[in-house]
């Protein structure tokens, strides 16, 4: 827009990167531009890269050329690469994170014995826990991360983050499962036997009876032997969301934000933008989605658009020019639909003054596809624009 | 479809953040309360956008009235565990209690469902609830959790009947279910946007609500489609218009370069048809009527964006 054009080679910004974060709120394309990202790395560099997505949806699948993307990881066909006029110099790999497996993994390798975590598994109040904590979704992701990252088949681990309400909830999820499994409120249930607690702790007991008279007796019972087990694991998680959070600071990593100039979703990239300063994490790019193109402000094209709309006798001008009968309704309908977008565009402008508080980093912008991105062509235009390439002063 | 709508219980709006499922739930409270139906608005997840929708700055777990005939509550499961336990227990207000806050997050965390099932059963409760004559509210419409989490929301009663035995909450959870599987009294709309993404979600989500849920689809909206029709031709004629031999004159004739609204158009042409790909793909496959919405462009969310949103849900049902 008025700003020159700044051509950043995004995948060249990244290249040191081991661990690539995009963030960003609901809608913004998120995951086609994890994909974008991945295949541009692969196409220019020696590099065994993996995108994990949490999104089910079947479109990015289709985009890469995948049937479907399952939890298991499939290589991306270097010959649908080549066709492209691509040279893979690296290879891709999808993969979609696999939430229950996860959490499996996570309960065998901290368990203290293989009895406990095979209780556990079993449990029926264990799938209750891994559906419904709060930010689990969040969690497993950074697990799967780690895991990916420490088992050095990757050389470039490239993850779409899942969509948050909140972008604390991302941040916070390494510890909110520790004080999770090890909080004062599963200390406390854990005692020995809840059943001599309640005799001693009267304070207590009548909240206790209200627990069985909702649920049902011996419901709090099996809970709590769950709770007991689940104590177990308390080292092991916590001991590994500190190494989460040590990866996710390290130089190792970088985090990408990705937004469009809607005043909501820039809203929410700027909160995010701040947050990863508090936690020291290291933003490295910000991607805007979705830039309208520069002639929608062009002021002598408004003035156009607006004669087209309202001069009434423009029409028969048209008309004649053009040697055919026009109806009132072409020029009325053209310069309507000019000014509809203007307006969307000027209002998106107010948000690329406030870039710059985002942060000291390059910012891609990303000009409205004018199809939705929805085979292996489209990617890789896309791929090609995270490098600045064919990118206009947009 | 919009008297189908309003002639309910309860009325859930779902879909994809972002969607729009604020402005189209102020947006039918308008309507109903404008056909003279007390309304109750629900925001589950509280951020405050739907009192803003209604003009009314963000409310609290008590409902408050913003507009005539149209009350406002942020449901927060905490409050709501505070509140049923004290209409069901004859518990007080337990903030200062900690035993029972530790139950609280205890249960809310450790039982499946337990914070899905204090929504519910709020929602519930409120349809249920009584006033001096008759009813409380004839009318309550949820604007609900993003993403497909409304799924297993609708389902918290079945699964929390699975897990306790007898119980109070057995029992409750029965009658809470029958409410909202019954298609005479609850109905379900879902939101979309033009875009392939949230096409494809909205139709997974209008399958899963149908088949897991249980709970019958009301209507979809389509929000966001563009409002100018602009064919290829019309493209093509302004093209002309823009090339070497009449560009002169056409800037002339026009006060204006005719190149920039060549391409604006351009790119209005495409959203145009892609609008309307979408809306009849939604026809198609949604199994229930489909409103478009067109694009209030650089409208901020508002009382007035709102009345413009029910005057064409008003307009589309006529």
């Amino acid at each position: 827009m008025s700003t020159p054009a700044m051509s950043v080679d995004l995948v060249e910004h990244l290249a040191d990167r081991e661990i690539i974060v995009v963030c960003g709120s609901g809608g913004v394309g998120k995951t086609t531009i994890s994909a974008a990202l991945g295949m541009a790395v692969a196409a220019t560099q020696q590099k065994r890269v993996i995108v994990l997505t949490v999104d089910p949806a079947r479109r990015l699948a289709t985009a890469l050329g995948l049937r479907s993307i399952g939890t298991d990881p499939v290589t991306i066909d270097p010959a649908r690469l080549r066709r492209l006029g691509l040279r893979p110099r690296g290879e891709l790999v999808a993969a979609m994170l696999d939430m229950k497996s996860t959490w499996d993994r996570m309960i065998e390798r901290y368990a203290p014995t293989r009895e406990s975590a095979r209780r556990i598994l079993a449990n029926p109040f264990y799938k209750g826990i891994s559906n419904t904590f709060i930010g689990s979704q969040d969690y497993m992701a950074m697990e799967e991360l780690y895991e990916l990252h420490s088992g050095r088949e990757y050389d470039c681990v490239i993850i779409d983050t899942p969509p948050t309400r909140n972008a604390l909830d991302f941040l916070e999820a390494p510890n909110r499962i520790s004080d999770f499994v090890g909080g004062r409120l599963l200390m406390w249930l854990a005692r020995p036997s809840l059943i001599g607690w309640r005799a001693v702790n009267f304070a207590a007991a009548p909240f206790l009876r209200i627990a069985d008279r909702l649920l049902g007796s011996d419901v709090l019972e099996e809970l709590a032997e769950f709770v007991r087990e689940v104590q177990g694991l308390y080292s092991g998680v916590q001991e590994r969301a500190r190494s989460v959070y040590r990866l996710l600071r390290s130089a190792d990593t970088g985090f990408v934000v990705v937004t469009t100039l809607e005043p909501q979703p820039f809203g929410e990239a700027e909160f995010f933008c701040t947050k990863l300063r508090e936690y020291s994490m290291p933003l490295r790019a910000v991607v805007v989605n979705r830039v309208l193109p520069a002639a929608l402000l062009d002021p002598a094209g408004v003035t156009a658009a607006t004669t087209l709309m309202e001069d009434r006798g423009v029409a028969r001008w048209m008309g004649e020019q053009l040697g055919e009968r026009i109806t009132p309704d072409v020029p009325r309908h053209l310069g309507g639909a000019f000014l509809t977008l203007h307006r969307l565009a000027e209002r998106n402008e107010k948000q690329v003054s406030r870039l710059s508080r985002l942060g000291q980093v390059p910012v891609t912008r990303l000009p409205l596809a004018e199809r939705d991105i929805s085979d292996l062509a489209a990617l890789a235009q896309l791929a090609a624009w995270l490098q600045g390439k064919g990118l206009e002063a947009a | 479809m919009l008297g189908e709508l309003l002639s309910r219980r309860v009325v859930f709006v779902a879909g994809k953040g972002g969607s729009g499922k604020t402005t189209i739930s102020a947006a039918l409270a308008l309507l109903a309360a404008r056909a003279g139906r007390r309304v109750l608005c629900i925001e589950v997840d509280a951020k405050g956008d739907l009192s803003r929708s209604l003009g009314s700055p963000p409310v609290g777990f008590t409902p408050r009235v913003v507009q005539p005939n149209i009350s406002v509550l942020a449901l927060h499961p905490e409050e709501s565990l505070q509140e049923y336990l004290r209409l069901y227990f004859k518990v007080p207000r337990i903030t200062r209690l900690t035993p029972l806050a530790r139950v609280f997050d205890f249960v809310a965390t450790g039982v499946p469902g337990a914070k899905d099932m204090l929504i519910v059963g709020k929602i519930a409760y409120e349809a249920k609830r009584s006033g001096s004559d008759g009813p409380m509210w004839d009318l309550i419409i949820v604007d609900s959790t993003a993403t497909g989490h409304v799924v297993p929301q609708l389902g918290a009663p079945r699964a929390m009947r699975e897990l306790t035995r007898g119980g109070i909450i057995r029992s409750q959870t029965e009658w809470i279910d029958a409410l909202l599987t019954d298609q005479r009294r609850t109905l379900m709309t879902i939101c979309a946007l033009p875009e392939e993404m949230p096409v494809v979600e909205a139709l997974e989500l209008a399958e899963r609500v149908r088949g897991e849920a249980n709970v019958t689809i009301g209507a979809c909206f389509l929000n966001c489609t563009f409002p100018v029709s602009i064919t290829p031709r019309y493209v093509a004629m302004l093209n002309r218009l823009a090339d070497s031999k009449l560009a002169g004159v056409s800037a002339e004739r026009l006060g204006g370069d005719v190149a920039s609204v060549v391409q604006g158009v351009r790119l209005a042409q495409q959203l145009y048809d892609r609008s309307q790909q979408y809306a009849r793909r939604l026809r198609s496959a949604m199994n229930a009527p489909v409103v478009e919405i067109t694009l209030e462009a650089g409208a901020r969310p508002g009382l007035s964006a709102t009345r413009a949103v029910a005057a064409r849900i008003g307009e589309a049902s006529r």
